[in-house]
């Protein structure tokens, strides 16, 4: 399956996303490092219609428009409305994770089930994105970073400008309104920490389960912050069985039959 | 220094028994098996009165070796029956276990002696790869792994899942909790790299075995270089140092018991299959390639009289940095219980009172 580039339009934004698979509507947000197509992604489009967005300002086009997270989340819930998407799961990731907590609160009715990766809508204080050469950023996404594709080179002035775009919506280390409606969220959501990010601690995953009445935590064994990217099979495997059985994911259906 | 007796609960194998690897069941005598319960708490209570600061317990499978292969419920009956000293599991084979399985029974233990259990994770011998068809080549990960996802299930105040390579859990929600908290003082058990990076990692303490002091020193070196890399200092405490002593009266006496000691493991793998699993199951120490131990018995790290013991304990700190000896008294001992009794005698009178300073 290879995903294919489209266009939407969405408060004047040319909105870019890359698309594959026919299964139910699965919306995914990136993380500060912009839009990587990786093997998780691959994976999932054998069951869903997998819709990346490349958010406004994160790829070629510069964005001086947007001021906050929460305009950002409501260009965002409108980019999927114009494409038609009135019901679907949603997937953030890191930074893409606090936009997709910003939509879920403010459009429940649209946010079938809530999928946040490496989330950093609560984060340590002092947190920075990474930033520097492919292998500095790479050292800390990935526990492993030998493992894993090497990250594509930067062009310095599209990082300079995406950092402090980033640096411009990400808001509080701890957003108490937001905090406060998470309380609220009545879909189900998956929380996934890779038990060796480097920048989000996993033990930060129980504030989620403190703060969201219907979530669930997942520790992905051996993965860095970009757990999709590293940890790919582990990850969708359990993504994709949450966001297909909801709750009843935690009732196993392994067969373990070894010689019938 | 602290000193921890290590009881193996050897059972007295007659001599007409093949010394084989697995030893048939059909060969147990079931009162033997009785007397060597009776002869722990006999010895362990010794040790308490004689101010041993820990007993250790060790999971081995299928031999008069060592009758506890399960480990926490050795410590649950010995820890009943004395009350100061420390129980330490040195230790449970993780790479054989359910993790979360073994995460609960250590923390019901913790709970039951109230706080004295000490944790050893251990990758487990190449024989005992054979005991629940564990494929050896996994057992390095499984460890890893097992080790990480018990450390999580005593502290993680959520329910949460698992997806790990070897271990996958939907749900995992541990009562009891650990006594100690955040959870008992904890060890990997080995001298490989992996086991030393693990360690300081995650800030708990490592534990050597059965090699000459300036080999287990490398062990210990890079353990106390990879937490230096990770912000922080072993105690003497977090390293144990496991070995086996010949102790007698004089330096000749120990000198004699040891020429009665054998070369070759009492319990022995046929060739091929020793053969086969050396080739799949590869060790290292400190990152440097050793051949796993397979059929070889087990070296004497101290023998002698008093005197000589009390300054190999002491080399041993210096070169290993261990501040807690682990040590099983082998010959004389190891098959008669009452030569076992007055090694731990002996040592407690005439070695014990002058190491505690070191």
């Amino acid at each position: 399956m290879s995903f294919q580039e489209h266009w939407v339009e969405a408060d004047g934004f040319r909105i870019r996303y890359l698309s594959a698979g026919d299964g139910p509507p699965l919306a995914h947000l990136h993380g500060a490092g912009g839009l990587r197509i990786n093997a998780a992604h691959e994976l999932l489009s054998r069951q869903f219609r997998v819709i990346a967005f490349e958010m406004p300002g994160f790829g070629a086009e510069e964005n001086t428009r947007t001021r906050d997270m929460p305009e950002l989340a409501a260009t965002m819930a409108r980019a999927a409305e114009a494409l038609g998407l009135t019901n679907f799961d949603l997937m953030g990731t890191s930074f893409g994770a606090k936009v997709a907590l910003n939509i879920a609160v403010r459009n429940p009715e649209v946010v079938r089930a809530l999928v946040l990766e490496a989330p950093a809508a609560i984060r340590p204080a002092g947190l920075r994105p990474p930033s520097g050469a492919p292998d500095v950023i790479a050292r800390m996404l990935y526990a492993h970073p030998e493992r894993v594709p090497p990250l594509p080179p930067v062009d310095p002035a599209q990082a300079a400008r995406i950092a402090a775009l980033t640096t411009r919506l990400r808001g509080l280390d701890r957003e108490p309104d937001l905090e406060a409606r998470m309380s609220g969220l009545t879909m189900p959501v998956l929380v996934v920490l890779g038990t060796r990010d480097a920048l989000i601690p996993p033990e930060m995953g129980r504030l989620y389960k403190d703060l969201i009445p219907n979530a669930h935590l997942i520790f992905v064994y051996d993965a860095g912050h970009a757990i999709s990217a590293e940890r790919p099979e582990a990850f969708v495997e359990v993504v994709g069985d949450f966001l297909e059985r909801e709750d009843a994911f935690v009732i196993s259906r392994a067969n373990t039959v070894l010689l019938p | 220094m602290k000193v921890s007796y290590f009881e193996t609960g050897r059972y007295r194998t007659p001599d007409t028994v093949p010394g084989v690897w697995p030893m048939p069941p059909g060969v147990y005598d079931a009162q033997a098996g009785a007397d060597v319960y009776r002869g722990m708490v006999e010895r362990i209570t010794l040790a308490e009165q004689l101010g041993f600061d820990w007993v250790s317990l060790s999971e081995h499978h299928y031999s008069p070796r060592i009758l506890t292969p399960s480990p926490p419920m050795a410590a649950a009956y010995l820890a009943a029956r004395v009350h100061k000293i420390k129980i330490a599991l040195l230790g449970p084979i993780v790479s054989h276990a359910n993790p979360v399985r073994l995460a609960e029974e250590l923390a019901m233990l913790d709970t039951m002696t109230d706080g004295r259990l000490i944790v050893g994770l251990l990758r487990g011998t190449t024989n005992e790869a054979l005991t629940y068809d564990l494929n050896p080549q996994e057992s390095r990960e499984r460890t890893d792994e097992g080790m990480e996802l018990i450390l999580k299930a005593w502290t993680e105040p959520q329910p949460f899942g698992w997806q790990g390579r070897h271990f996958k859990y939907r749900t995992v929600s541990v009562w009891p909790r650990p006594l100690q908290q955040p959870h008992p003082p904890t060890f990997a058990l080995g001298t490989s790299r992996e086991a030393g990076d693990f360690a300081a990692r995650n800030r708990i303490g490592l534990g050597v075995s059965y090699g000459p002091f300036e080999v287990m020193g490398k062990a210990t070196g890079y353990y106390r270089d990879q937490c230096a890399r990770h912000g922080w200092e072993p105690t003497p405490d977090q390293i144990i140092f496991r070995a086996n002593i010949v102790l007698a009266e004089t330096d000749a006496d120990a000198q004699r018991a040891m020429e009665a000691y054998p070369a070759r493991a009492a319990f022995a793998m046929g060739a091929s299959v020793a053969n086969a699993l050396l080739e799949l199951d590869t060790r290292n120490i400190a990152g440097e390639a050793r051949q796993a131990s397979v059929n070889r018995a087990l070296p004497i790290n101290f023998v002698g009289g008093p005197e000589t013991v009390v300054e190999q304990i002491r080399r041993c700190r210096e070169l290993t940095g261990a501040g807690v000896v682990d040590l099983g008294f082998n010959t004389p001992g190891s098959s008669d219980p009452n030569a076992l009794i007055a090694a731990l005698e002996l040592f407690g009178r005439k070695v014990l009172p002058r190491i505690r300073d070191i």
